[in-house]
Formats: structure tokens, sequence, C-alpha cells
């Protein structure tokens, strides 16, 4: 239960879903609380659409109980629940001038006329589309489109709102641009948002929490922070942020990688001496050569690439053939790239013990 | 050429004896252009001709001797041949409103349904489109024949709408397949109930295409004259067939009016067919509607 004592918004309990011979979601427990802005996120194929479409109504579980502020739903038909969705390809009704669509759903409700131009109004002018109200959803661009897709679900206020990849279609700018809006929007109107992406950087972004998804299953769930600097698997730390996945034994307190390189590391208390494991390393949390600091870690590799990406500089090394480590260098003073670890030079790597994780 | 460009590298080219033909040119061969003029005049000639000898006021079909309507006051007053126009547009009519209806309910089954036989239904809809009109007259024939009703208006109607339905099917369907279904989900989703989504979203935005297909049967039923021919009655005959039975007996200038008035009628038809989805305020072009290319 939430902090707050309100209870859930959402909650699965032992949710499954098969098409066919195929599982899309298998046994998902997860509880959602109000007013939390809650990401999905996974590879496609990982089941986090169709939890949203169970949800919305669109599939039913084959197995399990979702409730909707303690409500059971899985007999509840899509038009008959307290959710609103905005989908990947915004749905717009093109007959219907952009106020119509938003006021379809208040329209459905038989909400009163005045109130309906009344709540229309606050929706378009949270969206700051107040001024297109008459114009049909093809005379829009693709982030505008997106916005009435968002006010047309929001004007109903529903307990939850679901949202499938609704920036996927809009271009890098745009999707930066829209992720604070949408966050913004969100803290203002405290409304339970679960959205669904397979856009890393977005859920970090913009959400409170988020669960990782593989292959039908949570394969964790946590704060932004927690999921980046304490991914439990190889799936999660690979699939969040660049990671540096290094193969290697449990040895008492420490990690002996391939060709031998010992390595300190927080050896987890459970993990027995001799078992198989892989370290994992954030590029950023690597020092190169002089920035190297006492109680680091040290490696020592060949440059064997270095990509110029901007704000820094990708540089990659080897330690021994087939393993290979990424580290940064930020480019604020942007002549050091330049003359140092050429490709081909020995540099030595360090980093914090404890910024090495260790997992199985 | 190229010794006398090397031995001046620097100097401008001479200049050639022929002016050199601007470089766009070379991928739009005159030919063509000669080609498709050719092409439209063996098109359009003859129906021109027709026109025309249409308000000969003589009776040869060969010299044009001044204006006159003669012919069209002969059609009209002629109590069998408009019995056969209203015959034919009765026909028409009733085809258009019933094989819309029925097939627009048809696509929108083949489309929302998906089973394994959803790709042998579709298939099997297109066969309509391409058997001989010959064999799906004759087979009417014996069908009504073999289940002992009586050939009249009703048996063309009949053998009209099983045609006609693919037509309308292929169209709307196309037209449905482009609206996706996320925008029935979504009016599901923001409170209407599965009929309200139907009558609120999906009937609007197929509109287009329903008239569109509906228009392009009138015009196929109107001038249709196989399946007319095996299927029709006594009397009165659809305005084609009535047009044979008279050919029969010499040809006579009454034909050009004839022809001339059933042109008017389906090209107005067909354009209304493309005009239409202009005036629902709809970018496309009914040709795109009716080619099921809209949002392309």
């Amino acid at each position: 239960m939430s902090e707050n004592g309100a209870g859930s918004a959402i909650r699965f309990e032992g949710v499954t879903k098969r098409f066919g011979e195929a599982v899309a979601v298998d046994d998902l427990n997860l509880e959602i609380e109000r007013g939390e802005f809650f990401s999905l996120l996974g590879p496609s194929g990982c089941g986090k659409t169709t939890t949203l479409r169970m949800v919305g109504g669109f599939e039913q579980p084959s197995q399990g109980r979702i409730f909707l502020e303690g409500e059971p739903v899985e007999t509840v038909p899509p038009y008959e629940r307290n959710v609103n969705t905005v989908f990947q390809s915004y749905a717009l009704f093109e007959h219907l001038s952009i106020e119509d669509n938003v006021a379809f759903g208040l329209k459905r409700r038989k909400v009163e006329k005045d109130e309906i131009r009344r709540r229309v109004a606050e929706a378009l002018e949270l969206v700051e589309l107040h001024e297109r109200g008459d114009a049909r959803p093809r005379e829009l661009s693709g982030g505008q489109k997106q916005r009435v897709a968002l006010a047309r679900a929001l004007v109903n206020r529903p307990s939850v709102l679901l949202l499938d990849e609704p920036l996927g279609a809009l271009d890098l700018q745009l999707r930066k641009q829209m992720q604070v809006e949408l966050k913004g929007i969100q803290r203002e109107v405290g409304i339970t948002f679960l959205y669904v992406t397979h856009d890393q950087e977005e859920a970090l972004a913009m959400s409170d929490r988020i669960a990782v998804m593989d292959a039908g299953v949570i394969k964790q769930c946590g704060t932004p922070e927690d999921i980046y600097e304490h991914p439990v698997g190889p799936f999660v730390a690979g699939f969040i942020g660049v990671s540096n996945l290094l193969p290697g034994v449990c040895e008492n307190g420490s990690i002996r990688l391939a060709e031998g390189i010992l390595c300190d590391a927080q050896v987890p208390d459970d993990c027995a001496a001799g078992s198989d494991v892989q370290l994992s390393v954030r590029p950023e949390k690597i020092a190169i050569d002089d920035e190297i600091e006492s109680g680091m870690v040290t490696v020592e590799g060949t440059v064997v690439e270095r990509v110029y990406v901007g704000t820094s500089t990708q540089i990659i090394v080897e330690l021994a053939p087939g393993m290979r480590l990424m580290a940064l260098e930020q480019n604020w003073v942007r002549a050091r790239s330049d003359d140092r670890w050429e490709i081909g030079n020995r540099v030595k790597l360090g980093w914090r013990p404890e910024h090495a994780l260790v997992l199985r | 050429m190229s010794t006398e460009v090397a031995q001046t590298p620097s100097a401008p080219a001479p200049p050639r004896a022929a002016p050199t033909k601007p470089a766009k040119d070379f991928d739009r061969p005159r030919f063509l252009k000669v080609y498709l003029w050719l092409f439209f005049a063996v098109l359009f000639v003859p129906i021109v001709l027709v026109i025309l000898f249409s308000f000969n006021s003589s009776r040869s079909l060969q010299n044009f001797e001044g204006f006159s309507l003669r012919w069209y006051e002969t059609f009209f007053e002629s109590e069998s041949l408009r019995d056969s126009l209203i015959a034919s547009i009765e026909i028409a009519l009733v085809t258009m409103v019933i094989a819309t209806v029925l097939g627009t309910l048809l696509a929108y089954g083949l489309v929302r349904t998906r089973t394994r036989w959803s790709n042998a239904a579709n298939i099997l809809m297109l066969i309509p489109l391409v058997t001989p009109e010959i064999v799906a007259g004759a087979s009417a024939l014996l069908l009504f024949t073999q289940i002992g009703l009586e050939l009249s208006i009703t048996t063309i109607i009949l053998a009209h709408i099983t045609f006609s339905i693919s037509y309308v099917t292929v169209v709307v369907r196309a037209r449905l397949a482009a609206l996706g279904r996320e925008v029935e989900a979504a009016a599901m989703d923001l409170g209407a109930t599965r009929w309200q989504t139907f009558r609120l979203v999906t009937l609007p935005a197929l509109w287009p295409a329903v008239l569109a297909a509906g228009l392009l049967v009138f015009a196929l039923s109107f001038d249709d004259f196989v399946l007319s021919f095996f299927t029709t009655g006594e009397s009165p005959q659809p305005l084609p067939v009535r047009i044979w039975t008279q050919i029969r007996f010499g040809v006579r200038p009454t034909i050009n009016a004839i022809g001339t008035f059933m042109l008017v009628i389906s090209v107005l038809s067909i354009g209304l067919a493309l005009l239409l989805p202009r005036l629902f305020g709809r970018k496309e072009s009914g040709l795109k509607v009716l080619l099921g290319r809209e949002g392309t």
C-alpha cells in the first residue's frame, strides 16, 4: 500500500496472458501507486504493451486478476473502465474537429454541454492548443496531434492514463521536448501515468518508478537511480544505458577475469567461490591514466577505437583478446582527447570497487 | 571529336552543327507523347462521333447534315424505350443500395475477424471480378430456372447484386484497413459502446469509400449487358438489352441518342464518385478512395 494510505491505482495479481502457445505476460505481480509516473520498459515483444492493453480492457488476462483502484476489472469492457489511453498512432478521429475529438469522451458520459465546453477549453489550454480548436487533425503536426491525443484522454479525468509509446513517432528534438512537457503535465494533473516505452532514456527521464520487462517477466522494478546504479542482472545492466560486461569467476572477495586479471569488487555474500559471474562497470565511472585515484581497481590495455560523439569521446580499450572496455572522456577541454590515447597506445583504466557490479 | 577537345583543353567546346537538346528531354522521348495522343484519339474519336451524330438532322450515319434533336425525341417518345430506361435506372438504383450495404458489411467482417480462413476468403472475394460474365450470366440463368424463379427485373437485380458486392467490398475494405484498429479502440476507450463506435467513428470514416463504391456500382449496373441479357424477362428489358434487340432490325440513328444519354449518366455517376469525398472535406480524391490508395 502507498505511503498516504490511499491504496494503489493498479494492482496485478499473478496475471498471465497467453496467445496460443506463446506466453506474452508471465505471472505478473505489480502494484502502481496513485499519482505515480510508472514506466514499463523493455524490448519489443517483452509483454509491456499487452500488459497495458489488459489494463485498458482490450485484452483479457488468461489467468490472474487486475484491480483498478481496488476494484477487479477483468469483466469490465473498455468503455466502462475509468482509464484512458494515448495510442502510439494517436488514433484521432479525422472527421471531427480538435474540439470535438477532445469532447468525445465527455459526450459519451452525457456531461452537461456547458461543462463540456469548459473542460475541453481547459484541456486544450493545458496542451497549448486552445487556438487550434476548430482545426482538423490532418492540419496539425505530429507533435500537435500527440498533444490532442493527450488532451482527449486527460479531459475525462481518468484514474489512470495509459500511454503506449506515445512519443515513438516523433523526431528526436521534439521527443526530448515532449518528455519534459509530459512530466510537467503529469505533475500538474496528478493522474497516475502508466507509460510503455522501449526507450530507456525516456523512461529514466520521466518516471518515478520503472519496471524493466523481458520475455513477459519483470526483471527489476525500482526508481530510475536504482535501476541504473544497481541493475540486478546482465539483462537490466545491458538494457539500461551502456554497460561493460566482463565475464569472470568469483574468488573470495574479488573477481578473476579471463586472462588472469584480478579485480576487487563487492561480491555478494551468497556468491560461492568458483561460480561464473559478469562484472559490470558503467563507462562514465572509468578513469583513464592520470585520473586514476588511490583505492581504485586498475587494469591495463590497448586503445583500439576512439569515437567522438560531441559531448564526450568513447575510448574503447582491449584488455585481452576479445575483452573490451568502453571509457568516456568528457570533452570539456576539447584538445585533451585529441592528443592523448591514440589508437595503439597502452593505457591504464581504473574504477572504484563499489562501482563494479557483480551480476549473475 | 575527342581528339579535337584534347588538343585545346582550355578552349570552349566548339559549336556543334546541330543545336543541343535540353538534357531533361532525354528521358521523355517525344514519340511517347505522340503515342499517348494517338491512344486517346483511338479511344475517344468513336465516342465523339456517336455524340455528334446523335444530333444529326438526317438518317445518315456518314454525313453530318445539320443540328437537330429529332433522335432524342424519337427516343423519349417511344414507350418501350422509355420503359427500358426506367427499368435500367430502377435496376441500377436497387442494386446500388443493396450491394453497398451488403458489401460494406462483408468488408467489415473480412477486416475485423481474423481466422486462418481470412486469406482464403479475401481471395475468394476477388473471383467475381475476374469471372467471365458469360459464365456468371449462364450460371445465374441456370439457377433461376432451376428454382423456378420467373425472369424479370428482380432476377436482373439479383444477378447484378451478386457481382457488385465484390466491388464494394474491395473498395471499402481498403479504406477500413487504412483506418486501423486503434481508432476504434480509442473510441471504446473514451466510453463509446461497440455500436456507438461504429456509428460515430467507423461509419463517418468509411462514408467516402461507401459512396464512391455505390456510385461505381450504379454505373456498372446501368450499362451492364451480358448479365442482364441472360437474366432479363420479356418486358421491360433494360436499356442495353433493348438496344441490342433493336440493332438486329437495322441500325437507326436513335442508337446514337440513347448511347449519348447513357454515356452522360455513367460519366455523371463516376464523376460524382470521384468528387464526393472532396465534398465531404476529405483531402484524398475519389480516385484514390476507389483504388484503395487513400492516405498514401
